[in-house]
C-alpha cells in the first residue's frame, strides 16, 4: 500500500525545484549587480582619460603649430623639426581613444548581454552562461595604461586619482624592441 | 631609387601620419586598412623593403599577416615592423615568433620610427 508521502511526492517535488531555480536566478542578478557596480567606475575612468588625453593633444598640437607657424629667427630648423616630429605624435591621440572608446563601448554591449540574458527568466541556460562575463573586460585592453587605469579603479582606495593614460612610469619599457 | 613601404593599420589616421613620416624620408609608400588588405595589395609579387603593420584589425589580424607574408618567398626577409598599442609581452613574443623583425608601441615618435627602419633595412 502506498503512503500519503508517495501519493503526493510528485506535487510537492515541483515547489522545491521551482524554489531553488528562483534562488539561482537571484543569485545570477546579485553577481550581475556585483560585477555591474565595479565596472561602472572602470568604464567612467577610461572615458576621463579619453578626455585628459584629447585635452593634452589638443594643448600640444596648439604650442607646437604656433612655433612651426612662427617667422621668428630665433626658431632654428631644427627647432620646427622637432615640433613637427611633436605634431605627428600629437595628432596619434585619435587612434589610441578611439580604440579606448571601443573598449568601453565592448564593455556596455556585454552588460546590455547580460541583462537580456538575466530578464529571460530563471529557466533560461544562456543567463547562468553570462555570469562572469563581465570580469572577462580586462582582457579586452591593449594597452598597459588601460591595464594600469583598471586596476586604479578596482582597488578600494579607488576615490584617488586615476593615472591618465599619458603619464610614464618609471619602470616603463623601451617603446621600441627589435628581436 | 626609392624604397617601398607597406603601411599596414585600419585607423586612417594612423596610416597618414606613418606615410607623412616615410613619404618626407623619401619612401614610396602603399597603404592597406587591415592584412587581408595588405595581401591582395602584395599579391602580385610587389616589391617592398619595409612593412610597417598595426596588430588590432578587423578581416586579419597584424600577426596573421606576417605569416601570410612570410609563406611568401619574395618577403620571407624583408623587414616587418609592428606599430601598436599593445606592450603586453605574450603579444610581442607571438610576434617575434611569427616572423616580425621588432615592435614599436603607439604613440611614435617619427624620428625614431625613421632610425628604427634605418636599423632594419638591409645595407
Amino acid at each position: 500500500m502506498k503512503s500519503l508521502r508517495d501519493c503526493d511526492g510528485g506535487k510537492r517535488k515541483a515547489p522545491v525545484v521551482r524554489g531553488a531555480v528562483l534562488q539561482a536566478h537571484q543569485e545570477a542578478w546579485e553577481s550581475f549587480g556585483g560585477d555591474a557596480v565595479q565596472l561602472i567606475p572602470i568604464l567612467k575612468a577610461h572615458m576621463a582619460a579619453v578626455t585628459q588625453e584629447t585635452e593634452r593633444a589638443a594643448m600640444e598640437l596648439m604650442g607646437h603649430l604656433q612655433i612651426l607657424a612662427s617667422s621668428s629667427e630665433t626658431i632654428t630648423a631644427r627647432d620646427r623639426a622637432a615640433s613637427l616630429s611633436k605634431v605627428v605624435m600629437a595628432m596619434q591621440f585619435q587612434d589610441i581613444t578611439r580604440q579606448k572608446l571601443e573598449h568601453v563601448s565592448l564593455a556596455l554591449d556585454q552588460l546590455q548581454k547580460h541583462v537580456q540574458a538575466l530578464l529571460k527568466g530563471p529557466h533560461n541556460q544562456e543567463a547562468q552562461q553570462e555570469i562572469a562575463a563581465l570580469q572577462r573586460v580586462e582582457r579586452s585592453y591593449t594597452m598597459e595604461a588601460e591595464r594600469r587605469l583598471h586596476d586604479a579603479a578596482v582597488t578600494s582606495d579607488y576615490l584617488e586619482p586615476v593615472p591618465s593614460d599619458m603619464e610614464t612610469t618609471d619602470g616603463e619599457e623601451d617603446p621600441v624592441i627589435l628581436f | 631609387m626609392s624604397k617601398t613601404a607597406l603601411i599596414v593599420d585600419d585607423s586612417r589616421t594612423m596610416r597618414q601620419m606613418v606615410s607623412f613620416t616615410l613619404t618626407n624620408a623619401g619612401f614610396t609608400v602603399i597603404e592597406a586598412e587591415d592584412g587581408r588588405d595588405a595581401v591582395r595589395k602584395v599579391s602580385a609579387g610587389t616589391k617592398l623593403d619595409i612593412v610597417v603593420t598595426d596588430l588590432n584589425m578587423p578581416e586579419m589580424d597584424g600577426i596573421t599577416l606576417i605569416k601570410e607574408l612570410r609563406r611568401l618567398t619574395a618577403y620571407k626577409f624583408t623587414p616587418i615592423l609592428m606599430l601598436t598599442t599593445e606592450s603586453a609581452l605574450e603579444k610581442k613574443k607571438e610576434g617575434k615568433e611569427a616572423g616580425a623583425t621588432g615592435w614599436i608601441v603607439k604613440p611614435f615618435n617619427p624620428e625614431v620610427l625613421l632610425k628604427t627602419i634605418a636599423k632594419v633595412l638591409p645595407a
